[in-house]
């Protein structure tokens, strides 16, 4: 891969021109209407071009500095991700419109817009999932997730831990009263994109793994607390498990129904285990993340009688079928069953 | 047999791969998942053998008073194994060794084997904090967890740990609990109480935190439960 550059405007003048004549300037090499440039001129330091050649960001450059605007030439890392944590970065579309009354100035623009077409950014129209980074797997998951602009990302309510300033929340209820009554939050907040690309960083409340789905027109059942976020494609609701399945397991009576297209975080306590049923498997109960659909699963007791009263794990999940299951390598239940003993004891009377 | 650690350290799990015929035997409550085809037997005590006065006697050493025998019904067959507190997990072979190992840090051993309990059991009543010592001794692989990281100190001479740190020891050390200060008040205003002292040479295998005094921090947080 050749070596590429991004173009940040500082925000600073070169010259004696006045502020005001300098974004003039701005809006019209970059074809946004006034009040645009304005904004992103006040969010200087930004981004104005990324990923272009050498030569290109030369060229960008000389424009710009003629037209009074200082700028700088900021080589790209290799690792991709390194990029978009910049402080924001103007959409594409925002450069490609083209002017007629274009000087020569334009005309070398139009040169490097070409050049730019060959960007792997799509529209969103077509995307196949958002850009996200996971760090501190598998102990302290955190995900932040790059919303384009206009997009919107589903959040279990209360795990998001931070966010560009441009993104906005909206509280929905989903599924009603089911998910009332699975002890998941009825809540999923909603958080839109507005104006440009912005990201959310999402930090799940148990200390363990994430794990990243894209689902195409799928569907994965979730252990109710494992629900992290989604893409706007994807349908989350509670769905009943059935009196006897759900009673015995301990768990709770619903299983979190994630179905459609785009991708998918869920979380555990523990690290994550992915498993390839292919005939039949066990599953503590207290263990299990998720599954894909199509596995049949039922609830039973572990060996004889003995081992059922005894052998401390009681009921099980037996899954048949062919598909995946995932689990966490740390159970709450057995954390909470430990810390039942450093409880205060109650004093009588 | 094989043991294969996954995610070290903090959210340990041990994968443990079975072939037809071999037989592991785990702390209650361990396993996580299996495959299928895994016959389970809960027994007091070791299989096919173990009477009424050792499953009293583990009873009363607190450590729960059965033991899960895991085997594979046709083929190959394998199990997830996981402890309930976050941390490290370590397998070693014995080889007609002998090794004490704390209770609640046990997970698996190999059929050959012996899990004995109560051994010193008077001397661990006065440890003051209710630790509970197992023996270990015969062939065989034995996998243990701890809660935070594991590491070895070599004993040479003397030695001194606090009793909530010590995941196992080599038997062929010599183990007293004595106070950690100079006097009992200080030890006690210390906070460190009870002290073992290892006496010999061997080895010490020794947890990075102490799960009672996580507990002890999380207490006053919790709600009070009923006696």
């Amino acid at each position: 891969m050749n070596q590429t550059y991004n173009i940040t405007l500082t925000g600073e003048l070169i010259g004696e021109i006045e502020r005001s004549d300098a974004i003039a300037v701005f809006a019209k090499l970059f074809k946004l209407p006034l009040d645009k440039a304005h904004d992103f001129f006040h969010k200087a330091p930004l981004v104005v071009k990324k990923s272009v050649d050498g030569d290109t960001a030369n060229k960008i450059q000389q424009i710009l500095e003629k037209s009074g605007l200082h700028c700088e030439i900021n080589p790209v890392e290799v690792v991709e991700t390194e990029q978009s944590t910049q402080v924001g970065v103007m959409s594409e579309s925002a450069v490609d419109a083209q002017d007629e009354q274009s000087g020569q100035e334009r005309e070398e623009m139009l040169d490097s817009e070409s050049e730019m077409t060959t960007e792997p950014e799509q529209p969103s129209a077509s995307f196949k999932g958002l850009k996200f980074e996971m760090a501190g797997q598998p102990d302290y998951g955190f995900v932040t997730v790059h919303v384009p602009a206009g997009e919107m990302l589903k959040v279990e309510a209360s795990a998001m831990a931070t966010m560009d300033t441009n993104m906005q929340m909206k509280t929905k209820m989903r599924g009603g009263l089911g998910r009332m009554v699975t002890g998941e939050n009825i809540f999923v907040n909603e958080f839109t994109a507005a104006n440009m690309e912005g990201e959310v960083g999402i930090a799940p409340g148990a200390p363990g793994d994430l794990c990243h789905q894209y689902l195409d027109n799928e569907t994965i059942y979730l252990q109710n607390s494992a629900f992290v976020a989604c893409s706007s494609g994807i349908e989350v609701e509670s769905k009943w498990q059935g009196l006897v399945k759900g009673f015995f397991s301990g768990e709770s009576l619903f299983l979190i129904r994630a179905q459609g297209k785009g991708d998918l975080w869920f979380n555990s306590y523990g690290a994550i285990i992915e498993i390839d049923v292919n005939d039949d498997y066990v599953v503590d109960t207290g263990n299990i993340v998720g599954f894909t659909d199509g596995l049949e699963y039922q609830i039973t007791k572990v060996g004889g009688y003995k081992s059922f009263f005894f052998s401390g794990e009681g009921l099980v999940c037996r899954f048949s079928g062919k598909g995946k299951v995932w689990i966490q390598t740390r159970s709450s239940a057995a954390f909470v069953g430990w810390a039942h003993w450093f409880r205060p004891v109650k004093s009588k009377g | 047999m094989e043991i294969e650690l996954l995610y070290r350290p903090g959210n340990t799990a041990a994968k443990v791969t079975l072939e037809e015929g071999q037989t592991i035997t785990t702390e209650s409550g361990a396993m996580i998942a299996m495959s299928g085809n895994m016959d389970i037997t809960t027994t007091t005590h070791k299989k096919k053998s173990g009477g009424f006065l050792k499953a009293a006697k583990r009873m009363l050493a607190g450590e729960s008073l059965f033991l899960n025998h895991f085997e594979p019904k046709q083929g190959s067959g394998e199990l997830f194994l996981g402890s309930s507190l976050a941390g490290d997990m370590m397998t070693m072979d014995l080889d007609n060794e002998s090794l004490i190992v704390q209770n609640s840090s046990y997970m698996a051993s190999s059929e050959g084997i012996d899990v004995d309990m109560g051994w010193q059991g008077f001397k661990s009543l006065f440890s003051g904090e209710s630790v509970i010592w197992l023996n270990l001794k015969g062939q065989g692989k034995i996998l243990i967890s701890s809660f935070g990281a594991i590491y070895p100190v070599e004993v040479d001479g003397e030695y001194i740990v606090d009793s909530g740190h010590i995941v196992a020891f080599d038997e062929t050390l010599d183990f007293s609990i004595t106070k950690a200060g100079k006097s009992w008040w200080h030890s006690y205003l210390g906070g460190e109480g009870l002290v073992c002292k290892f006496k010999g040479k061997g080895t010490v295998w020794c947890q990075s935190h102490n799960p009672s005094s996580f507990g002890g921090a999380l207490s006053s947080s919790l709600r009070a439960r009923k006696a």
